[in-house]
């Protein structure tokens, strides 16, 4: 047995134990041995996935424990850089639940439920086999549906967001599950080897069909258009170290299967595969931080910011099949690289984020921007961790997504002369949307940091904040830990990715990486985060230093009152909210948006020239949901009243409706014998 | 007994059976239909006979024997008590298609048997197996009966007619159900008839008619 057996092995163990502790232990200790028993199994998840990594894979069968296909499991490097994504995010939500949980969320099913969802996510990349991956995939929507209804006594909203949950996870399940079917329908096993053999002589239209399917099933997972439309709902009603494994971890493993189905299995395929899978990227990229840039509900914000980051994963994806069908698998490489170390970043910003999210929460009790503000004096620690994540998740300098998406415009870039006339045109459009992207990125990140924690409270909840427990702010210590890390020295993750994502297309690893610089395999281009990190540290000390001095060199400061026009001090009204910061965006993006307007004006009864009050109401739909679903939602309700229609309670019509069915079959077989 | 007497007799039997079935359509008074049936009843058993003696076989005669006394003589019965149970309204006033609909619906039913039937004939030709078209006819026109006619009791020899013409085929197509076969089905179908009727008695006490699109208003 090795190492990674052993870490699989010891994980499901654990969690199992973890489990059954939450079910037997006292209410007190309950948080604190569920939490242990989370940070075992992300740990071992995780050190079974760094062995991956860096060793051979290991697989095996277990006959007889799943009825006719039996479990297999095999671990490749591929899922080894997943494994270790969810062991971490494992281990900083498991510290960080101790605390979180006394909130009212220490019942029994719901803890334990959480080590299991973790063991769940872990065992996804882990299967080896159809039936095994299909188990553990309904195994871990199941398991996080209950833990987003965990609140459902407390909100409302709960129930209609888990349906939602529900329903499209299911049908997502359904879409992936013909399609795998479909593939091992022309295997002699459903293990992954006997696929890959089968895969091979597969005709381009089942192939196609195949990949559409399982494309439609693991893009509603990973929250890309126009399929996201459960996660703005049950990211934020779950509970937030839920939302943390939710969006840092089962999301990403959407985009696992698309590696692992359309690369792996399917060998690649047709440029068409990749262009939509592209497209995709790039249109919920754009969409959902546009989403993002105006929500004010904080964890709604970071939910359609998951839905950019895994558009601008799928951009890489895309763009790495792309090349690889023109032939270039260097190129092929290092858009995967980027793409994988992308899903690395974000799982460690956005868990921070969410943890953080989670804490302000717990401390005032609402998520909406425009009732916070002013928790910088009173939640140090919690505002130091957002600002963190939010200059992480920015895309800037000393944010370790700024090296995943450098490397992802460094193959967009030089990609525009790998293959034909749709690569040239897809290339640059990718290349304005990743930009776009960034952009609004930093513009939602500055108001989901200033106008929530800096400035004065709006409300009085936002006023009487407090600093959430140690337990809580050491699990957001370690993601804090980790972005910084990630952020500075991209050497310690970026070798073993790349050979994983190399491997993938059969070549070396396409980036060159040292502890002071990143250097392209093929082509010009390097960048060095620590020599950034330490230029931008540098250049901000030596001007805070320049400025004090400057300042010391006057005369002593004198306490002034802001001038305020005149009309008294300024009061927290005066302040920028969410909505109004994201107003001029907003505006901008008028057309892609159609915002909903609502003035009301009432008059003075003697007098229709004197305003008594206005009202106004400003709501940002989703126009996507509201064009898309809608439609579809109302088709089915409408067919759903012609049900009774079609049965009355005659006993004739019944027996009608069989006689009818019985001379139709005999006359079909008639006509067609 | 002779192939040319065979045939006859066969041909004789099945056009019986195939015209009762047709005459429960035509008839609207329930106890005529009654007799109809009876009459179906010994025309089966009469066709049942003549296979048997074709093949001496006792056992077939001894199924002949029981057929003629369940189809013939207590179903008969059984149907006659039902219709007593069932009140004053002893006719099929208001079928929910008229008779000379239903005997169009019976020709086309039966060219529609007819072409079903073909492969079936065609697997062994014989005499006996040129005659399925008339079982399935028979099936058929008893499903029509079932979703036309208003009377509980209508609904029970539809019923019937269905379990008779499904008999006919079967011993047509096989050398012979098994007799255990047979009196299970038998069975089966007494105690089905047996229910109905006293769902019919029941159905008169509750609601005063045995129409059956009165229980419409029971669903939910």
């Amino acid at each position: 047995m090795n190492l990674v057996a052993a870490g699989l092995v010891g994980a499901v163990v654990v969690a199992v134990a973890a489990a059954t502790a939450a079910l037997l232990v006292p209410r007190p200790a309950r948080s604190a041995v569920v939490g242990v028993g989370t940070v075992l199994c992300g740990a071992s998840g995780m050190a079974a996935g760094i062995v991956a990594l860096t060793g051979p894979g290991w697989s095996a069968a277990v006959a007889g424990l799943l009825p006719l296909t039996g479990v297999v499991l095999s671990v490749d490097a591929l899922s080894g850089v997943f494994l270790s994504v969810i062991g971490a995010v494992g281990i900083a939500v498991g510290i960080y639940g101790i605390g979180y949980a006394r909130h009212g969320l220490d019942g029994r099913g719901v803890q334990a439920m959480e080590p299991l969802f973790v063991a769940a996510m872990l065992l996804v990349p882990a299967a080896g086999g159809v039936g095994t991956f299909l188990v553990c995939w309904e195994l871990m929507a199941l398991t996080s549906l209950l833990l987003v209804l965990a609140e459902h006594t407390r909100r409302v909203e709960v129930a209609s967001a888990a349906r939602w949950y529900a329903v499209m996870t299911h049908l997502g399940f359904v879409a992936i599950l013909i399609g795998l079917v479909v593939l091992a329908g022309h295997a002699d096993n459903d293990s992954f080897p006997a696929l890959r053999v089968a895969a091979a002589g597969l005709s381009p239209a089942t192939a196609g069909l195949v990949f559409t399917l399982t494309l439609v099933g693991f893009a509603s997972k990973a929250g890309i258009l126009p399929l996201h439309a459960w996660l703005p709902r049950a990211h934020p009603e779950a509970p937030s170290h839920v939302s943390a494994l939710m969006s840092a971890a089962m999301v990403t493993l959407g985009v696992y299967g698309i590696v692992r189905v359309g690369f792996d299995l399917l060998g690649g395929g047709s440029r068409w595969w990749w262009l939509l899978v592209l497209a995709l990227g790039a249109v919920s990229a754009v969409y959902g931080i546009l989403q993002a840039a105006i929500g004010t509900d904080l964890k709604r914000l970071l939910a359609y910011s998951t839905t950019e980051n895994m558009g601008l994963v799928l951009i890489g994806v895309g763009a790495g099949g792309l090349f690889a069908a023109a032939g270039n698998m260097l190129l092929a490489g290092l858009a995967l690289t980027a793409a994988l170390l992308h899903v690395v970043n974000h799982a460690a910003f956005k868990t921070l984020l969410f943890l953080a999210a989670g804490s302000v929460l717990h401390a005032t009790g609402s998520r909406d921007l425009d009732d916070l503000g002013g928790l910088r004096p009173r939640m140090p620690v919690t505002t130091a961790a957002f600002g963190l994540g939010a200059l992480a998740g920015s895309a800037l300098p000393l944010g370790p997504a700024f090296v995943s998406e450098w490397l992802l415009l460094q193959a967009l870039v030089h990609g525009l002369a790998a293959g034909g006339m749709a690569t040239a045109i897809m290339m640059p459009i990718a290349v304005a949307t990743v930009a776009l992207t960034a952009g609004l990125a930093v513009a939602t990140f500055v108001k989901a940091f200033g106008v929530g924690f800096l400035a004065r409270p709006r409300s009085e909840h936002a006023a009487a904040a407090r600093e959430s427990p140690p337990s809580m702010l050491a699990g957001m210590g370690v993601a804090a830990a980790v972005c910084v890390v990630l952020a500075v020295a991209p050497v310690l993750v970026l070798p073993v990715i790349g050979a994983a994502s190399g491997r993938v297309f059969g070549v070396a690893d396409p980036v060159l990486s040292g502890l002071l610089a990143v250097r392209l395999q093929g082509f010009t281009g390097s960048l060095s985060p620590l020599l950034v990190a330490a230029a931008v540290v540098f250049a901000t000390v030596v001007f805070a230093v320049a400025a004090r001095l400057i300042a010391a060199r006057h005369r002593a400061r004198v306490a002034a009152r802001l001038w305020d026009c005149g009309a008294g001090p300024l009061s927290a009204r005066m302040e920028y909210t969410a909505t109004s910061f994201a107003e001029p965006l907003q505006r901008v993006f008028d057309n892609v948006l159609r915002p909903e307007h609502d003035v009301d004006i009432t008059h003075y009864r003697e007098s229709r020239y004197l305003v008594d009050a206005v009202s106004y109401r400003l709501r940002v739909p989703d126009r996507v949901e509201h064009r898309l679903y809608r439609p579809v939602l109302s088709a089915v309700r409408a067919w759903g009243r012609a049900g009774p229609r079609l049965a009355n309670g005659s006993v004739h019509l019944y027996l009608g409706y069989g006689f009818a069915v019985v001379c139709g079959a005999l006359l079909l077989l008639v006509v067609t014998r | 007994m002779s192939e040319a007497v065979f045939v006859e007799l066969l041909s004789l039997s099945s056009g019986i059976v195939l015209l009762t079935a047709v005459l429960v359509l035509w008839r609207r008074e329930l106890a005529m239909v009654i007799r109809v049936f009876a009459v179906q009843g010994v025309a089966l058993a009469g066709l049942v006979a003549v296979l048997a003696v074709r093949e001496s076989s006792a056992e077939l005669g001894i199924v002949a024997a029981g057929v003629l006394i369940l189809r013939a003589g207590l179903l008969p019965y059984l149907l006659g008590r039902a219709l007593t149970a069932a009140g004053p309204q002893r006719r099929e006033t208001r079928p929910l298609v008229n008779v000379a609909a239903s005997l169009l619906a019976a020709a086309g039913l039966t060219l529609l048997a007819l072409a079903v039937s073909a492969p079936l004939v065609a697997l062994a030709p014989s005499p006996a197996t040129a005659a399925i078209p008339v079982g399935m006819a028979v099936v058929l026109i008893g499903f029509f009966v079932l979703v036309t006619r208003r009377r509980a009791l209508s609904q029970l020899i539809g019923f019937l007619l269905m379990d008779n013409g499904i008999t006919t085929v079967g011993f047509l197509t096989t050398a012979g159900i098994g007799l255990v076969v047979e009196l299970g089905v038998s069975l089966d179908i007494l105690l089905a008839v047996l229910v109905l009727g006293v769902l019919t008695g029941w159905m008169q006490t509750a609601f005063g008619n045995t129409d059956l699109d009165e229980l419409r208003e029971l669903h939910d």
